[in-house]
This record gives structure tokens, C-alpha cells and sequence, in this order.
């Protein structure tokens, strides 16, 4: 495995309580392997993403358990230089807004050579050179004139391929794609995605595609972890889950969708809110709005269940779940 | 009521968990419908509003309680100073020069001979006078000028943003010198006068960059396309949103205006003897900060709690006015 | 549309909207303009729900605000129940806008944070004071509450103390209590969580039955379109290039826009990733400053010849299908219209979703 993440946990020291973002969060890329961390706000997933890059605020996050094996070495338990040598060279991470993820007042060929300089020592002129190459990869048009523009001379989906590129630089083995096409309109995102998918088959990198967008999973992902109130509720190769789900929460999520090709009935919504993290209903968190909650779903919070070898769920009822 | 703010956005920001969950699971079940219980009744009817809130906010901080008991007794002794202080603080006696604390001097003698006390309780007046009324009319300019520029934009809006560079362009003491001295009146007006004159373009510009930053957003909008009316829009949606910056920038300046009288009395060109102010005592103990340290220490002493009690009441009110931290 | 028989609630025709640019320090001069809006025709029947479908930049939400008068109109008419609306002022206007009312896209910044949850939906009666006797202002706002699915107790809470799905609520609750007969939703679910937005998708639904509106629904996201329009158009670049019933889009698209705009949209279904062809548009949408003459589609479209340069294709039924009747005569603004499907047709697709469906609710 090239990373793998076990029982992580995360809270939030806050003026009002402690917020427990990630609750014991296990889950594993491998090389060349896309995995989708699907989730809605506050469900943890950016959080854990965080904690694997390293750049999780602390204060006021902490970091209470739980081990990283980037391949084989716990991350956690590296000093912070060793650390940040790892990120970048070896994973780097995509997030949603390209415009204030980019310094606004370097070119782009700066920032893009800034890598190559910093990491490997290259001279100004070469490392310009090698941005411009990383340009034309992720399709720019006139990459080099407009390697000395600035970011905001960029439309949005430029940006992302920008920003793309600065991920690929140093060729990491894990790149972390934090809602990387959330702000783009459709056609572009499309763009994106694909270019993003091409580039992980020809490098073969681990993809974490950190997403709340159902359809976006279907497109590209191998395996899905589906995450709720800070946990892995269920993980699962892609073409399983949306066939069958074997937890409740994601069978609401793939009903409350409307889809393009069929015309909606009335669509199921799962009922209340997501929980307050400072008071995560004890048992099962997905309890207070599940159709499917018995008493045991009140007081014992449940395992991961394995349903088969790939597969885990953690609701006491996935076998009636898995059947409908 | 059990009323547990929670601002998640807030408390963890940036972590990339945006979505506030205030209300607890349990709570949000109530959301389905409440079952039975007639409409109109409950503990919620009596309609609450943000004045009422904040008010209600205010008496229960202790901030806002003891910086408020500051600023009465300050007001109060500033009409009646006879109340604590006997004697007259004209009435110095070079003999006591710099004498140190005794019986009816609790705060000695300054390098006069006057009575540092008496001196300290009269001079309330000039400086809250000043401090208060600068203040006042600062903010009132400055924040019609600059909201209504900001609020209507266009061309007044840029002839307004122009003059008030002009203004920022002269320096303060330099003005006061030339505009001062050709003032023979020996009270605290010209003074508050010229200071609002040279102030206002500084709330002027916060206010109006306020106002623009609060026009954008969609609740405006939202009150337009009800058909509100611009005053409605202005009083109700856009002055209470963009009046917390006002206050904090006004409660510093206030401070700010109490020390310029002290400079400009300092100078020759602010209130001049017989009149009584700390900025007058201040400037006059400062030659004799050795040998007689207490003549300079309680009338700064008490400019310096005077400002404080009006920056913590800003801090109170502005926080009193965002429900958010409540 | 030469029907007559019923008149349509909301009549559109011609709209533009320019912004000009400006340069100078105090006296401006205008240097060009954005054209945000373009030459804008639809028509809105009562109980229907219009779909407007486009990406950031089309002009979608400038005819959000004009038609609840937010903006002037440069030129054209919206015309409600046959009054031109954009020439109205003072008491006029304020009579109109109590039947055009608008859901913004924002929960967070529709809702003025220092206003209690009464004071914001009870604003509406404020400013209308004759349409509900004072006494009876606050029983009303929480009978609002009530029917938008939140608890009257919450009257006196602030804003920031809901959720986002919450506070749509509210803000739906504040467009219906002038009881408009239209309202016009800009982006109103797409800020909000995935199974939040199927609450608040359900709760317009239900409303339109309950209180008899006619919905102009804004939107980029194809799929919540679909579900809730009864008929489509796509804009592009401050123009409606196709105009038709849900199924008429959907299913037999015939603006090359449209085909691609369909095609890129995920299918939340990995069978279909080897089935679907994707359309994948090159290069970005033009500046509104300076639109491509001709067809504006011109410079993505993959079937541009030199026509397309020279004449601009109306939106009307393409010469092609005049013939034909059938879904795909619909209006269309392309030179060269032909049907492509792009999107699997209903039965094709697995049946994971009907299945659920049944379980589930």
C-alpha cells in the first residue's frame, strides 16, 4: 500500500466545546489507484486530508490518534523537517480555489520553477524551462508566453491546470485532490477531470479525490470511502457501491440525487442535519436519521463490518441494507 | 431559553468544514413539524429585536457595566465637580509647590502650588467635553458623509473620496497651529470645531467602505425586491451592519482627541490659562516629572483610565450589536 | 407563440442588459460595455416551472434580477399578466413585486445576521403594511415557518444559529409571504449539502402545488433542472440558444451547446462511463465585452463553418424539423441543428436508482 490511514482522529479545541472532526478514520490508496473520499461538509474528509498532508492547523486541531503509513513510514512520527520534505516531493495536494491557492503576485513560470529550485536545486533558467514543459503537459495553450503571466490573467480552468501542474511538478506518488472542479462550470470541469485522470495513469500515482459530487465519483474513482460525522461509514470499490450500497447513508445520498437521464419523482431526502460535532449522538452517529435504526443502533456505535474482501460498512444492519 | 451559539465556520476556520450544524441532531428533529400547541402562544412570542437583545447583552457584561459606572461618574463630575472637590483649582499657593500628599491635597501640590486634585476634578470637564463632543461630531459627519456616498456611489461619491484625501494630506498639529492661533476664544469650541473639521474624512472613509462592503450583500438585495424603500434599506439592513468598524475606529479616536486638546494646549494654541484641562496640567508637570512626579502622574493617570473606559465600551457595544457572539 | 388561449404569467421579449465600462477618476467615460444579457425571449405559463440552465457567466442571474427588478432593463419588456413591468416606479412597482418574489442562491448572506428569523420574514409585511393587519403580522410569520418545515419556536433566533438548509428555508419562507404568484429562484439549492438540497428540492415542489406559483428556476447543475422544470432553456453567453420541454432537451437536444453542456455532466452511475460519450468543449467561454460575431457559440463549436460567422441563427424551430413534428422541433439557434443523444434514455439506464427509490422513501 502506498498510504494508509488508520484510525485517525482529529478534534477542534474551541472557544465553546471540542469539535470531533475525524473519528477513527481508516482507509488505503495504492499506486495508480484513484480513491474517492465522499462526504458533506463537516463530515471530516478535508480534515483527515489535512492531517495526511501535514498541514492541518494545530492549534486549534489536534491530532489524537491514529498512524499514517506513507509507504511503510508513519508520517506522524517523522519531525517536522522530514516532513516537509515529503510534502511536495512526494505528495502534494489540489484544492478547490486555484485563485487564492496561487500567490497572486509571481508569475506563474515563477511559481511553477519555484519547485524545481527549491527541491532539486535546478538553476533559474532550467527550472523556467521545466515550466514551461509542465504547462504544455497539462495543455496550455502558449505556454510559453504566458509562463511569465500572472494568475489572475488566467481563466478559472487555467488556474486549475495550473495548479494541477504545480501538483505534478517534483512527480509525487500521492496526490491529494481536495473539490478540485467544484468551482468550475460543467464543460470545464470535464476538462479537468480528464486531463487529471490521464495524468495519474501515466504517472501512476494514489488519488485521493476528496469530493461530494456523486456523479464525479462514477466518472473516475476505483474505490469510494464514504464518509459521515468524522468515520468511514462505508468503502467500497466504485462499481459495488452504486450497484448496492451496504449503508444507509449512502443508499440517501445515491436516492437524493436527481439525475439527468430520469425525470424525478418526488426525491428521497434523509431527514435532520448532519451532527453537531461537539455532541455526536452516541451509537451510531447516522442514528437520529436513519429509516433503518433499531435500538442496538442507539447505544453501540458498529465496527466496519467486512461485507466481502474489498468491502467494509459500518452499520449493524448491512446485510438488509445490501438487500434492499 | 437555552440558547447555545455555536458558530462552526467560526470556531474551526479554516479547516475546510464549512457548514454550520448549530442546532444538534436531537433539536433538528423538532424541525419536522411540532406536533399540536396553537400558534401565537409559546415561549417564543414576545418579538425580540437586535436593540432589545443587545441591550439585554450589555446589562449582563461586566465590561460594558464597569466602563459604563466609569463613564458616568465621569460625566457626572464633569457637571458638578464641586461634589468631590472643594475649593476653587484656580486657587494655587506657590508656597505648597510641589508639596507631595496631605490633608484636603490627597494628590499633593503641583510646581503652581495648586492642588493636583481639585486641578485633576475640574480638568474632567474640558477633556470629556473635548473627547465627547469631537467624537460625536466626527462620527455623525463622517459616517452620514462617507454611508451616503457609499450607499449612492457615483459621481458625489468620488468628489467626496477626493476631498477627504485633501484632508488626510494636512498634518494635524501643523493646521492646528496656523487655524488656532487666530482664534482669540478662550473655550473648548474652536477646538472640538477644528478637530471634527480635520476628523471626519478618517470615519468618513471607514464608514463609507463599510457601507459598500454591506450593500453587496444578498439581504439587501433581498429587501429591495420586497420593494423597500433606499431609507428603509439604509437604516434597518445596511447601518447596522456597517456600524461596528465606526464605533471602534470613533472609541479610539476619542482617546485620540482628549490627548491632541492636551498637545494643543501644550502648544499655546488649545485652551489657554485660567482655564483648567488635563492636557494643560500635563504640559505643565512635565518639567518637573523629578521632583514632582504626582502632578503629571494622576491627571494622566486619569486621561489614561478616561480612554480606556471608552474603548471598552466601544469593544462591549460592538460586540452586543452581532448576535453571532452571542 | 400564436396560441392565445391562455396568456402567459410572464412574458419576456427582447431583454438586454449592458454594463458599461468606465474609465476616469471623476468624470467617466465609457469605454465599452459587458454584455451580460443579450436578446432574451421566453415565456412563463401559470403553475409551470421554468428551467434556466448555463455556466458562470451566461447572463442567467442578471435575468434573475430583472425580472424581480433589481436591475433595469437596457432594452426590452417583462411583461407580468400583460403590463410591462419594467417601465413601472413608485407604487406600481411595489404592487408588482408583491407577486414576483426571489429565493437567493446564498443562505449566508440573503439573511440580514442582525435580524431575528421574525423580523426578516415578517419584513415583507412591513413594507407592504396593508397586506395583513399588524396583529396579526407575527401569527403569520410562524405559520410561514411552519409550512416551510421549520419550528415556529425559532422565531426569535438569529440567522447564523441554523444550518444552511435552515436558513433556505427562511429565505423561501420571506419570498412567499407576500403570497407572489411568481418566484424566481437564482442557484436556490447549490450552496447547500447533497442531502440537504433533496429536502429543499421537495419543499418547492410541495409549495408550488400548495400555493399555485409559477417557478423561474436558475440553475447550472443539469440534473436538478431536469428534475424540477417542466420546460428548459440553455443560455449561452447572454442568450437562450435552446428552448423546449424537459424531454425535449434532455432527449433530443439539438444545439450543439446544449449536446455538450449534457454530455459533460457526471452520471452519478460507472456503468455508464464506458457507454457515454462525452462531448469535451476546447477552450473558455469569450469575454461578454466582446462577443464573437455571428453565431456566439462559434469559436467552441466543433461545427462551425464560415456561415456561422456571418449570420446569427434565431431561436426558432430549425428548418430541418418543421416538417418532422417530434421532440426534437423545438426552438434551437444553430445553423446546422441535428439531434444527437447524448444523455442514455430512461429504460436503458440500470435500474439501482427505481429500486431504491421504493425502499427508501
Amino acid at each position: 500500500m502506498l498510504l494508509e490511514v488508520r484510525d485517525l482522529r482529529v478534534e477542534f479545541r474551541t472557544r465553546d466545546g471540542v469539535a470531533k472532526a475525524v473519528n477513527g478514520v481508516s482507509y488505503a490508496v495504492d499506486a495508480g489507484e484513484t480513491l474517492a473520499v465522499l462526504g458533506e461538509s463537516g463530515s471530516g474528509k478535508s480534515v483527515t486530508a489535512q492531517a495526511v498532508m501535514g498541514i492541518l492547523d494545530t492549534p486549534p486541531g489536534r491530532i489524537g490518534a491514529g498512524e499514517i503509513l506513507f509507504k511503510g513510514r508513519d508520517l506522524l512520527k517523522l519531525k517536522e523537517e522530514e516532513r516537509r520534505k515529503v510534502r511536495g516531493a512526494e505528495m502534494a495536494m489540489i484544492f478547490q480555489d486555484a485563485l487564492s491557492a496561487l500567490n497572486p503576485v509571481l508569475s506563474v513560470g515563477d511559481q511553477l520553477g519555484e519547485m524545481f529550485v527549491v527541491h532539486r536545486g535546478m538553476s533559474k533558467k532550467d527550472a523556467r524551462a521545466r515550466a514551461v514543459e509542465l504547462m504544455d503537459r497539462v495543455r496550455i495553450p502558449g505556454a510559453a508566453q504566458r509562463v511569465r503571466d500572472y494568475p489572475h490573467q488566467f481563466s478559472g480552468g487555467m488556474r486549475q491546470r495550473i495548479m494541477i501542474a504545480m501538483a505534478l511538478a517534483l512527480e509525487p506518488a500521492l496526490v491529494i485532490a481536495d473539490e478540485p472542479t467544484t468551482a468550475l462550470d460543467v464543460t470545464v470541469q470535464a476538462q479537468v477531470m480528464d486531463l487529471l485522470a490521464e495524468l495519474q495513469r501515466d504517472y501512476r500515482m494514489g488519488l485521493i479525490l476528496i469530493t461530494h459530487d456523486l456523479g464525479v465519483v462514477a466518472d473516475v474513482a476505483d474505490r469510494i470511502a464514504v464518509m459521515y460525522a468524522g468515520r468511514v461509514v462505508e468503502s467500497a470499490p466504485v462499481h459495488d457501491i452504486y450497484k448496492a450500497p451496504a449503508h444507509p447513508y449512502t443508499r440517501g445520498l445515491l436516492d437524493s440525487i436527481p439525475r439527468l437521464d430520469q425525470k424525478g419523482k418526488e426525491l428521497y431526502a434523509i431527514k435532520g442535519l448532519p451532527p453537531n460535532l461537539m455532541n455526536i449522538p452516541p451509537g451510531c452517529a447516522f442514528n437520529p436519521r436513519c429509516p433503518m435504526a433499531q435500538d442496538v443502533c442507539r447505544t453501540d456505535e458498529p465496527p466496519l463490518y467486512e461485507v466481502d474482501r474489498h468491502r467494509g460498512s459500518a452499520c449493524h444492519f448491512w446485510r438488509e441494507c445490501l438487500n434492499g | 431559553m437555552p440558547e447555545q451559539p455555536f458558530d462552526q465556520d467560526r470556531a474551526i476556520a479554516g479547516t475546510g468544514m464549512g457548514g454550520a450544524m448549530d442546532l444538534a441532531a436531537t433539536e433538528a428533529e423538532t424541525l419536522e413539524r411540532t406536533p399540536g400547541g396553537p400558534l401565537g402562544t409559546g415561549p417564543g412570542a414576545r418579538p425580540r429585536s437586535l436593540w432589545s437583545d443587545a441591550w439585554r447583552d450589555l446589562r449582563r457584561n461586566p465590561v460594558f457595566v464597569v466602563s459604563a459606572l466609569v463613564i458616568l461618574f465621569l460625566v457626572v463630575i464633569s457637571l458638578w465637580p464641586s461634589l468631590i472637590a472643594s475649593g476653587s483649582p484656580l486657587a494655587c499657593d506657590l508656597a505648597k509647590a510641589q508639596e507631595g500628599s496631605q490633608p484636603g491635597a490627597p494628590f499633593g501640590y503641583d510646581g503652581q502650588g495648586c492642588n493636583v486634585y481639585t486641578r485633576t476634578v475640574y480638568g474632567a470637564r474640558t477633556s470629556v467635553t473635548v473627547g465627547v463632543c469631537a467624537t460625536l461630531g466626527v462620527a455623525l459627519l463622517g459616517s452620514v458623509l462617507g454611508g451616503l456616498a457609499g450607499f449612492f456611489g457615483g459621481f458625489w461619491d468620488s468628489v467626496l473620496s477626493r476631498i477627504t484625501d485633501v484632508f488626510f494630506a494636512i498634518p494635524v498639529v501643523l493646521g492646528g497651529l496656523v487655524l488656532l492661533s487666530v482664534v482669540t476664544s478662550n473655550t473648548v469650541w474652536p477646538v472640538i470645531g477644528f478637530m471634527v473639521l480635520l476628523g471626519w474624512p478618517q470615519i468618513s472613509r471607514i464608514a463609507r467602505g463599510s457601507v459598500i462592503t454591506a450593500r453587496q450583500n444578498d439581504y439587501v438585495q433581498a429587501a429591495r425586491a420586497l420593494g423597500a424603500s433606499n431609507s428603509r434599506v439604509l437604516l434597518r439592513h445596511i447601518a447596522p451592519n456597517a456600524v461596528a468598524p465606526v464605533i471602534v475606529v470613533a472609541t479610539i479616536a476619542l482617546g485620540t482627541y482628549i490627548a491632541l486638546e492636551a498637545t494643543l494646549s501644550y502648544l499655546g494654541v488649545g485652551l489657554k490659562p485660567p482655564s483648567v484641562s488635563w492636557g494643560i496640567d500635563i504640559s505643565a508637570a512635565s518639567p518637573y516629572i523629578r521632583n514632582a512626579p504626582h502632578a503629571l502622574l494622576w491627571p494622566s493617570g486619569a486621561l489614561a483610565l478616561t480612554v480606556l473606559a471608552f474603548i471598552m465600551l466601544g469593544d462591549a457595544v460592538r460586540d452586543a450589536l452581532d448576535p453571532k457572539l452571542r | 407563440m400564436v396560441d392565445g388561449v391562455v396568456e402567459p404569467i410572464l412574458e419576456v421579449s427582447g431583454l438586454v442588459k449592458y454594463y458599461p465600462l468606465t474609465q476616469g477618476i471623476l468624470i467617466k467615460k465609457q469605454i465599452g460595455a459587458v454584455k451580460a444579457v443579450d436578446g432574451v425571449d421566453f415565456a412563463l405559463d401559470k403553475g409551470e416551472t421554468l428551467g434556466i440552465v448555463g455556466e458562470s457567466g451566461c447572463g442567467k442571474s442578471t435575468v434573475a434580477k430583472m425580472l424581480v427588478n433589481l436591475e433595469r432593463p437596457t432594452a426590452g419588456s417583462i411583461r407580468y399578466k400583460g403590463e410591462d413591468i419594467t417601465k413601472l416606479s413608485g407604487r406600481a412597482l411595489k404592487t408588482v413585486r408583491r407577486n414576483i418574489q426571489m429565493v437567493f442562491q446564498d443562505p449566508y448572506t440573503s439573511l440580514n445576521p442582525r435580524m431575528t428569523v421574525g423580523d426578516i420574514i415578517g419584513e415583507p409585511y412591513e413594507i407592504h403594511p396593508d397586506a395583513v393587519p399588524k396583529g396579526d403580522r407575527r401569527k403569520r410569520v410562524r405559520e410561514l415557518l411552519d409550512v416551510v418545515g421549520l419550528n415556529p419556536e425559532y422565531i426569535n433566533r438569529y440567522p447564523h444559529q441554523f444550518s444552511g438548509g435552515q436558513r433556505q428555508r427562511i429565505g423561501i419562507a420571506r419570498a412567499l409571504a407576500l403570497r407572489p404568484e411568481v418566484i424566481v429562484a437564482d442557484e436556490p439549492v447549490s450552496a447547500l449539502d447533497v442531502s440537504v438540497q433533496a429536502q429543499v428540492i421537495n419543499l418547492l415542489d410541495r409549495l408550488q402545488n400548495d400555493f399555485d406559483l409559477s417557478y423561474v428556476f436558475i440553475a447550472h447543475d443539469l440534473s436538478i433542472v431536469r428534475h424540477i422544470s417542466d420546460r428548459v432553456g440553455v443560455m449561452y453567453l447572454g442568450r437562450i440558444v435552446e428552448i423546449g420541454k424537459d424531454e425535449e432537451i434532455y432527449g433530443h437536444a439539438t444545439h450543439p451547446y446544449t449536446q455538450a453542456l449534457l454530455s459533460a455532466v457526471p452520471v452519478p452511475d460507472p456503468e455508464a462511463r464506458a457507454r457515454r460519450e462525452r462531448i469535451i468543449l476546447s477552450g473558455d467561454v469569450p469575454s461578454p465585452t466582446n462577443i464573437p460575431s455571428g453565431c456566439r457559440f462559434r469559436t467552441r463549436c466543433w461545427k462551425a463553418e464560415e456561415r456561422c460567422a456571418l449570420e446569427v441563427p434565431l431561436l426558432a424551430v430549425p428548418a430541418v424539423f418543421r416538417l418532422a413534428p417530434g421532440p426534437a422541433a423545438h426552438d434551437s439557434a444553430c445553423h446546422f441543428a441535428e439531434e444527437k443523444r447524448v444523455v442514455p434514455p430512461e429504460e436503458q439506464a440500470p435500474g439501482v436508482l427505481d429500486d431504491l427509490g421504493n425502499g427508501g422513501a
